[in-house]
């Protein structure tokens, strides 16, 4: 095993062990991440893989299908985080308006 | 400036006043001799369509029969008052909305009314309204629609949110000519053009939320 294998597995392995702690309830979130890693680990490991992938669908190098795929996932998970963030926004809302009628101030 | 647009409101009408300061800085102050006025305070700034949605709700636990929305920079002219709200008392509209381009005496800055015009063909890809001025502060509704009508949208996307709620629960919507008035202090407090650009990612992005 070269150096630069051995720090992106320790990497990966760090990650998804974090996020089996922090999501242990929400499965499908874990399993995914655990497909991931597994695929992570396998391609680190196989460089050559990604390459031959890579070539069937017509990209020159696996590195550049990594770095594509990387970009998608990316999209997905700013979507969903904006998609918390609008919800935070929500409850936040609803606390304020609360707030602001509890404390409705009268002139009669 | 917001107690001289109470007092423009005090002229024409009797009706409840609620006046929503969206978390200014300085708290707003309103003056102990208006009777009927109500203050509501947002503790943070949410936005246009928080401030609204707060205040529409405030007045159906008042028992509103109709609510009118009145933007507090003075734009207004309380005298479209008596205009917007008549359709909703002759129960010929659920909501009415105040349109600075049905009139002609409106002096409507260049930059804004392509703006507005660029609004309103997005509306009517969206909902097929032919509305011409949605962003116009001033409306009137009954208070089924005030019922209705639920605004998510805490800054100015909820103009947009407004029409996708009257097309969902088929309400009756009218638009009446007004006045606006261009004053220093309100271009100040309004929407800059680059802002436009903001609101309509606001608006992509509640359809694709919901």
């Amino acid at each position: 095993m070269t150096a630069i294998q051995i720090v992106l597995i320790t990497g990966v392995l760090f990650i998804l062990v974090y996020f089996i702690q922090r999501l242990q309830k929400a499965v499908i979130s874990v399993l995914f991440m655990v497909l991931l890693s597994g695929l992570a680990v396998l391609f680190i490991l196989q460089p050559e893989l990604t390459n031959t992938i890579a070539h069937k669908i017509g990209v020159g190098r696996g590195a550049d299908l990594v770095f594509y795929i990387s970009i998608l996932l990316f999209w997905y998970f700013i979507l969903r985080l904006y998609a918390r963030i609008r919800k935070l926004e929500e409850t936040v809302t609803t606390l304020i308006r609360q707030e602001a009628i509890k404390n409705a101030g009268t002139h009669d | 400036m917001l107690n001289e647009v109470i007092k423009n409101i005090r002229q024409v009408t009797a009706a409840h006043i609620i006046v929503v300061d969206d978390g200014s800085r300085d708290p707003l102050y309103v003056d102990q001799d208006f009777k009927s006025v109500n203050l509501l305070r947002h503790y943070v700034n949410l936005g246009q369509g928080a401030a609204l949605a707060t205040g529409i709700q405030y007045a159906l636990q008042l028992g509103a029969d109709m609510v009118v929305t009145f933007d507090a920079d003075g734009q207004h002219d309380p005298k479209d008052i008596a205009a917007i709200t008549e359709p909703v008392k002759s129960d010929q509209a659920d909501i009415v909305f105040g349109s600075r381009f049905m009139g002609t005496k409106n002096q409507v800055p260049v930059l804004k009314r392509i703006l507005i015009a660029m609004a309103r063909t997005f509306h009517w890809l969206l909902t097929g309204y032919r509305m011409t001025d949605a962003h116009n502060g001033l409306r009137a509704m009954n208070r089924k629609a005030a019922t209705v009508i639920r605004i998510t949208e805490n800054r100015m996307a909820h103009a947009t949110e407004i029409l996708f709620e009257i097309k969902r629960h088929k309400l009756r919507w009218k638009e009446v000519p007004v006045n606006i008035v261009y004053t220093p202090y309100s271009q100040k407090k309004g929407q800059s053009p680059a802002n436009s650009i903001r609101i309509f990612f606001d608006v992509v992005l509640h359809k694709l939320f919901r």
